[in-house]
């Protein structure tokens, strides 16, 4: 009993250790600067198989800006795609928390990582078979040395409205799958049956021998 | 007499049973037949339902993506799991009666592996809520455990033999959180997308749940005498009639109490299996594979904190009588409250873990407790009992879910404080639980009323002249034996002859 309490203090303070060491510094989404232009391939409502279709994103520094200014810390750029609003209705999974950019759940589908040029990048992407049916945006982030986030560059506005498309997602369903499932569920009910006959018979043949 | 090899005819038992051929002793590690054979097949089937129902939970992550669920359609989904047995188990316990344990459970559980296959090609928020709804219904094998193990054992190790069979079946709902994910990630290294993995993954526990009801229906044997349906035509055992063991069922109204304090126990556990990973999750911002380790350790201590309730309760049986079974339960439970308010109140990981832990200590050995009470309510319509008192805690499971766990009018730490002062108010009844020839908490047994007069009253005088209460009187005369009355040295079972 003893060592069994030791076990479990012992394990509930190196969680909390754990925990304790994951927490950094807060990055705010709204510390971030949007110096980066994007633009993809798909067009506003448009609807896009995963598995199938192919995105082909471009991005770089705005070119309103001066390279070499606030781009001197940015090491690499990574874009990813992004839930729109919709998506995340009654799925707090998905959330948007802007205080805290670890615990954001916007953007957690990733496309590629790259290390950052000033120039424009173009980049084609096959849509993953694991990307979930929804409304999507996509999203650049610019990380510096210590992989932190520093600035970013977006395909839709502020709001998150224009520019919105949908990418449908795999069934996963497979021809076979339906066939075992059918032939299992009905080996299962006339097993059933079967041994339900079995049973009477064996009932009456030991009255008959009675 | 207890202890003693009998032999009737040409039957001869390898266990020491008692005067209705019930084993007297509970040896885990064997599988002596009938009663130890029973024993396993009985909790491996219950653990093969639990594996079913709570398979979905553990791979939400990928299935809400695949079947673009909202929360709401997850809750709904949780809340249809358990609601589904709630009348399942009360059918169930009138068709342990009618037609014996073995039938009835593996008839349920073949009936409902047809909804775990057909998991696997759900697309859509409402076919998912079925396959949920459907395969909940398994979890009606519980009575039949229970029936089942009351059938076999003796009142002096029933107790134990409830609390094992139902601890070990119960565990399922611990390992089912361990055992797809691994299944679900072994087949995503084989090759296959995630959203067909997780498909494929289902056939395991339905196909578990095949074979286990299939080894019920082939190994499993009602009672130590034989199967109900030779049985009765042989006139060994009397049909009984359906409408009367249902009447006498419902109104005992112990029965009730056991039910609503019963939803007080499992039901809070059920609830805890559904809701407890998400909170440790979004509390305390685990990774979901810890959130997930955590939850299942939770449904882990089954293996022993539950048997631990049945054992209990025959420890306290046997040297208080039926008066410390109902101590016990109350002190257990109230504590189980208690903890479960203080798990809402705590604020550090380490803590609400420990809290957890020691929570889930009492209120599964309550569960167990409840078990050592109920095999006492009836002996006509024990399978009523047990199916009510089953789908009690159901019942109580779909009610805190839907009050305390729906929506966001509370915070789920607020919720789980709500719910431990709930479980304190329900656990209150058991103080009014009275049995004439023993007592209840506060009051002692009536002088001149015994074990008989108690059983026999749910026969009527025809049914007496026709002899079909001899199966109860059986019962009455092994309840006096062990486990009900309290023991004194002058009137110690072993000392004293056996009455007449």
């Amino acid at each position: 009993m003893a060592s069994q309490g030791l076990v479990i203090i012992l394990g509930a303070l190196l969680l909390t250790r754990l925990v304790a060491v994951c927490y950094g510094n807060v990055i705010k989404f709204s510390d971030l600067e949007r110096t980066l232009v994007v633009s993809a391939s798909p067009r506003q409502g448009q609807v896009l198989e995963a598995g199938v279709d192919k995105i082909t994103v471009t991005y770089g520094l705005n070119q309103n800006t001066s390279a070499g200014s606030v781009d001197s810390t940015y090491k690499t750029i990574k874009l990813k795609l992004c839930y729109a609003p919709i998506s995340q209705v009654d799925r707090p999974w998905r959330k948007t928390v802007a205080d805290n950019l670890v615990k954001d759940k916007t953007c957690t589908q990733n496309i590629v990582s790259e290390p950052y040029v000033a120039s424009n990048t173009t980049f084609t992407w096959l849509i993953a078979r694991d990307v979930p049916s929804a409304t999507y945006f996509i999203r650049a982030y610019a990380y510096n040395y210590q992989n932190n986030e520093v600035a970013y560059g977006q395909t839709t506005d502020a709001g998150k409205v224009t520019n919105l498309f949908e990418i449908q997602g795999i069934s996963g369903r497979h021809v076979s799958l339906d066939i075992a499932s059918a032939v299992f569920s009905a080996f299962s009910v006339v097993s059933l049956f079967g041994f339900s006959y079995l049973e009477k018979r064996k009932a009456k043949k030991s009255t008959q021998a009675m | 007499m207890d202890g003693v090899i009998t032999m009737e005819g040409e039957r001869k038992f390898t266990l020491p049973v008692d005067s209705e051929h019930k084993a007297t002793v509970l040896p885990i590690l064997s599988a002596a037949k009938p009663h130890m054979l029973a024993f396993h097949l009985s909790w491996i089937q219950f653990f093969s339902c639990f594996v079913s129902s709570f398979a979905a939970p553990p791979l939400l992550p990928v299935i809400r993506d695949n079947l673009n669920l909202t929360a709401t359609d997850i809750g709904n989904a949780g809340i249809a799991s358990v609601s589904g047995a709630v009348f399942a188990r009360v059918a169930m316990g009138t068709a342990c009666d009618l037609f014996g344990p073995r039938l009835a459970s593996a008839t349920i559980t073949l009936l409902t592996a047809p909804a775990v296959y057909c998991s696997a090609i759900t697309d859509s928020a409402v076919s998912f809520l079925l396959v949920r709804f459907f395969t909940g219904f398994s979890l009606a094998t519980f009575v039949s455990t229970q029936f089942w193990m009351s059938s076999m054992f003796s009142p002096p190790v029933v107790g134990r033999a409830n609390g094992i069979a139902a601890g070990w079946g119960n565990l399922g709902g611990g390992a089912t959180q361990l055992i797809m994910p691994l299944v679900y990630d072994l087949i995503v290294r084989i090759g296959a997308t995630s959203f067909t993995a997780w498909r494929i993954a289902f056939f395991i526990p339905a196909f578990f749940q095949t074979m286990a009801a299939f080894a019920v229906m082939v190994f499993g044997q009602d009672m130590p005498d034989g199967n109900f349906q030779r049985l009765e035509k042989s006139g060994d055992k009397p049909r009984d009639n359906f409408l009367k063991v249902i009447y006498h069922g419902i109104r005992n109204y112990r029965g009730w109490i056991t039910a609503l304090c019963y939803g007080y126990s499992f039901g809070v556990e059920l609830t805890i299996d559904n809701i407890i990973a998400q909170y440790f999750y979004d509390r305390f911002d685990l990774k979901l594979h810890t959130a997930g380790i955590i939850a299942a350790s939770f449904g882990l201590a089954n293996i022993f904190s539950r048997p631990s309730g049945g054992v209990l309760s025959d420890i306290l049986g046997k040297r208080f009588g039926i008066r410390g079974r109902l101590w016990g339960w109350w002190v257990f439970q109230t504590t189980g409250g208690v903890l479960c308010i203080a798990l809402g109140v705590v604020g550090s990981l380490g803590a609400s873990v420990a809290v957890m832990i020691v929570f889930s200590v009492f209120v599964q050995a309550s569960c167990g407790l409840t078990f050592g009470i109920v095999p006492f309510v009836s002996h006509r319509s024990l399978g009523v009992i047990s199916g009510m008192s089953g789908a009690g805690g159901n019942v109580g499971a779909v009610l805190t879910q839907v009050i305390f766990f729906n929506g966001s009018r509370y915070s789920t730490e607020l919720g789980i404080t709500y719910m431990g002062i709930m479980i304190i108010a329900c656990t209150l009844p058991i103080c009014l639980i009275y049995f004439p020839q023993w007592g209840g908490m506060f009051c002692g047994p009536q002088p001149n009323y015994t074990e008989d007069d108690y059983y026999l009253s749910e026969w009527s005088e025809e049914e007496q002249r026709k002899g079909l209460h001899e199966a109860s009187m059986k019962f009455a005369g092994n309840s006096k034996r062990g486990g009900t009355r309290k023991v004194d040295s002058a009137t110690s079972p072993a000392a004293a002859p056996t009455p007449v």
